[in-house]
């Protein structure tokens, strides 16, 4: 277990420093520069001199002092917040981006799993139907509809939560809600799916047979072996519910860092962009060996093939 | 029933770990006075800010020689009394006033002021306005270039190889020596003089700039330095940019002090920042407001809600699609609390008067009676009202009118199709004949887009050509307009300080932000000329007919219309007055419960 683990977190690195050099590639092939102001003009010279202070000029040597930084969490400076460094960018937003993620995965998995239970034991009845329905609206509609909706309904018309922003605890659920509402649709259809092909399995009809009661029989044998798929489907929709969405972070003004992917990106802010590329990747692979660990407890088959 | 129950545990974990990271949430109240900033801050360095919306920070925690009165947009006294002016107009002469106070008690003196200055003019510290100063003030622009030259003599050396240390060594020691005659420097602790190349009737309005803040002392600790010459080993001169926050506290930095009537109490990246009376200003006890907060709303409809359900107090951008329809309700007087002011901004397209070819193409412009033909084919009054419909007001000037005091602004052309299609037709091109393919490059987003088809449709009309229209994304489009890389271009312009220069400088010869490659030694003359003139009734008939000439004859950008700007303020809040140049100090708000 212990070994399989550490060598999932070696494997993880490799796949750090894969990201880490591809984005880089991506990132001194982007035309344009950072220093470069968009009304007004600095000397070529002056410009020169910064790309030089920043081992911008030359290529090998930001590569190195960039990773050489990363190690230590430290990303160096951002080009366009000049008074923030990066680190203090992703510790300022990152926290955000983890609360409401974690929130909505929360949400998504205690609604999303019990619908999908009922969905799957009451088939084609109404409650089957009706999910059905919200989960067509969950995962067809934009998180900035959906969003704007709940905005309009909740902050506007009913006014029991602000507009928006951050800082009270009546600033988490819409957006958390917005978040959540594809990942529960999805967590829905997958525990359906996953119930219905083991309601249909032998063992499930054994035990039946045997006379055990209808909820020992759901509970304890079906959904054991329905949950497997959405388990495995949790880790990279934690991962990418906490690492922040551009558009609930619009929509409801949360600072969190999902803005950045797409800011950093637009500004040319190298630093930031590769430091929130990190990050992501970081929480991905973190999930995604939670998740087989978790696995394999469910199902002690597994760890065999992990292998 | 286990997997359940391990359910039920790793969601309560989740909680707990929410509740945990939730304890890091700001919780000290609402202001009383809350405004919404749409971007977040760039940056809160003075000698480095170009944005509206750090300005509007940086010029309420601190003070400069003069600030602007926000009903007339004129300068009036701020951390010094009004200057004695030498007879010649060339020197002034501050004193800074008796009860000017840091926000940690320390007497504001001269020599803040010249920190202040010179970091606007140091290569490596300098932004975009360091031209304020190199303009006007006596040696700056011969400092500056001296310095800008050696930093691109260090910085191509191998730092620590023996030529480095010899250019290093020399060019540090006269560091001192050559700034010595620059024309700013303290007379006495709280004498502040300044020496100009020639009069300048707006000195005073620039100094109220950011750029021409004090600084504290205090920074000097985190300068960074090479072999205690004060300047990098690249020659520049370069501080720990963390001096901005008011919490930092690396190497016995007390955190951000400020001379402004208030002070910088907490500042979350791109969340809030939260100001707070400085009290150590002048009659602190009598401002109203004790404590101010700028909101960051990243959607403006987002903040627009927010206003509507009273969570701010003022807003001072509106950009949104429906901002048509928010105008006609502030102009109706539908909504009083709503305002469009005009302001000192202009919205024109560029030419390229400079490049025969563009990206391998013919660029016709070249011609000056193509430009007039395509001025004078478009029904600017049509896009103003029509298209934009705001409550622009269409002006075929460069500087907008109304806005400078004195300056008597000349008519631009008229709509006039018949002659724009003779003047084509005479310059080899009738009914559009042979003109190719017109390449029209603007940046996505804002109403660009609606404009553009509009010009486009109208130029098909009217003249019978074919304009394809090139979005583009912010930063390539700057990129691609600075490289010259277009027939026609989006621009526009917010004026820096109340003079037409801020808007003819654009067009002048070798100006850097002359990206229409415009030439013209008649214009430049005139722009001269006015630069020496001493009288300024003279000097300012002398722009007049310099905007006359480019609005009227060689035309290397085509007005549309004096922008407006749409905000809203609660009706709860007094002292703040929308004003051409959007100055909103907050030291006048007054607000009630």
């Amino acid at each position: 277990m212990i070994r399989t683990i550490v060598r999932r977190l070696l494997v993880g690195f490799a796949t750090l420093f894969c990201v880490y050099a591809f984005t880089f590639l991506m990132v001194i092939v982007i035309p344009g520069n950072p220093f470069a102001s968009a009304d007004r003009n600095m000397p070529p010279e002056v410009v020169r001199a910064l790309e030089a202070r920043y081992d911008m000029d030359d290529n090998g040597a930001y590569f190195v002092q960039f990773l050489a930084g990363a190690t230590h969490l430290d990303f160096g400076p951002s080009f366009q917040y000049k008074d923030w460094t990066c680190s203090q960018i992703i510790a300022q937003s990152l926290p955000v981006s983890l609360t409401l993620g974690l929130l909505a995965m929360l949400i998504a998995v205690l609604v999303g799993v019990p619908v999908g239970v009922y969905s799957a034991v009451w088939r084609d009845g109404w409650f089957d139907l009706s999910a059905l329905g919200f989960v067509l609206i969950g995962i067809s509609l934009p998180t900035f509809v959906t969003g704007t909706m709940l905005l309009t309904v909740f902050a506007v018309h009913l006014k029991t939560v602000p507009i928006g922003g951050w800082g009270t605890v009546m600033h988490l659920p819409l957006p958390a809600l917005a978040l959540s509402l594809p990942f529960m649709a999805y967590i829905a259809r997958l525990t359906r799916v996953g119930m219905l092909d083991a309601l249909g399995s032998d063992f499930v009809r054994t035990a039946v047979a045997k006379g055990l009661p209808k909820r020992v029989v759901i509970f304890k044998h079906v959904f054991k072996v329905a949950f497997l798929p959405v388990l495995s489907y949790l880790g990279p929709a934690a991962a990418q519910a906490m690492t922040g969405s551009f558009v609930v972070e619009k929509v409801f003004s949360v600072p969190g860092i999902g803005q950045h992917f797409v800011d950093s990106a637009l500004n040319l802010d190298r630093g930031l962009i590769m430091s929130t590329v990190l990050v992501y990747a970081a929480i991905v692979i973190v999930f995604n060996i939670a998740v087989d660990t978790l696995y394999s407890f469910v199902d002690p088959r597994i760890q065999g093939s992990a292998r | 029933m286990s997997l359940f129950r391990t359910l039920m545990v790793l969601s309560c974990m989740t909680l707990a770990l929410i509740a945990a990271a939730y304890s890091i949430g700001d919780g000290d109240g609402r202001a009383d006075f809350t405004y919404v900033n749409s971007a977040g801050i760039g940056t809160l360095d003075p000698a480095s800010i170009t944005w509206k919306q750090d300005i509007r920070v940086a010029s309420n925690i601190w003070e400069g020689l003069t600030i602007l009165d926000p009903r007339t947009g004129a300068p009036i006294a701020g951390a010094a009394e009004l200057p004695e002016i030498s007879a010649d107009g060339l020197t002034y002469t501050f004193s800074i006033r008796l009860d000017a106070r840091w926000s940690n008690g320390d007497a504001v003196t001269a020599g803040d002021f010249v920190r202040g200055w010179r970091r606007a003019i140091e290569p490596g510290s300098a932004g975009d306005y360091a031209f304020f100063l190199t303009d006007h003030v006596v040696g700056a622009r011969a400092y500056y270039e001296w310095r800008t030259a050696a930093v691109a003599d260090l910085s191509s050396s191998q730092t620590g190889s023996d030529a480095w240390r010899a250019r290093f060594s020399r060019h540090a020691a006269l560091l001192d020596e050559r700034f010595a005659g620059v024309g700013f420097r303290a007379v006495a602790s709280r004498t502040f003089e300044v020496r100009l190349v020639a009069p300048c009737s707006y000195f005073l309005d620039l100094c109220a700039f950011v750029a021409l803040l004090p600084i504290h002392e205090s920074i000097e600790d985190l300068r960074i330095d090479c072999e205690g010459s004060g300047i990098t080993a690249e020659g520049l001169v370069v501080y720990d940019p963390q001096w901005t926050k008011p919490d930092y506290d690396e190497s016995g930095y007390p955190g951000l002090i400020t001379n402004g009537p208030y002070l910088l109490d907490a500042w979350a990246f791109q969340r809030r920042l939260r100001m707070r009376v400085n009290p150590y200003f002048r009659r602190s006890d009598s401002l109203s407001c004790r404590t101010i907060d700028m909101a960051v709303y990243g959607d403006l409809n987002a903040a627009i809600l927010a206003y509507e359900a009273g969570d701010v107090d003022f807003l001072p951008e509106m950009d949104v699609s429906y901002g048509h329809e928010l105008a006609g309700l502030a102009m109706s007087g539908a909504r009083p609390d709503f305002y469009n002011p005009a302001v000192f901004a202009t919205y024109f397209y560029l030419f390229n008067c400079a490049d025969a070819t563009v990206e391998g193409r013919r660029n016709p412009f070249v011609d000056a009676r193509v430009r007039k033909a395509f001025v004078l084919a478009l029904d600017r009054r049509l896009i103003a009202e029509r298209v934009v419909g705001r409550g622009e007001r269409p002006s075929g000037n460069v500087v907008p009118l109304g806005c400078i005091a004195g300056y008597d602004s000349p008519r631009g052309l008229e709509y006039d199709p018949d002659e724009a299609r003779r003047l084509l037709a005479d310059a080899g091109y009738p009914g559009g004949e042979g003109l190719g393919e017109i390449d029209l490059l603007y940046n996505t987003g804002f109403i660009h887009e609606r404009v553009c088809t509009a010009m486009a449709e109208m130029w098909k009309r009217e003249l019978g050509v074919a304009v394809v229209l090139r979005g583009k994304e912010a930063k390539t489009f700057s990129e691609d307009r600075k490289q010259r890389r277009f027939m026609i271009a989006r621009a526009g312009w917010y004026g820096d300080y109340g003079d037409p220069t801020t808007f003819l400088d654009l067009f002048a010869t070798g100006n850097g932000n002359n990206d229409s490659g415009h030439s013209d030694a008649k214009y430049d003359d005139l722009l001269r000329e006015a630069a020496q003139e001493t009288n300024i009734a003279t000097r300012l008939s002398l722009l007049a007919a310099a905007e006359s000439r480019i609005i009227r004859e060689t035309l290397p950008a085509l007005p549309l219309y004096q922008a407006t700007q749409m905000l809203a303020i609660n009706p709860r809040v007094s002292g703040l007055y929308p004003n051409a140049r959007l100055v909103f100090p907050f030291r006048y708000v007054t607000t009630k419960p």
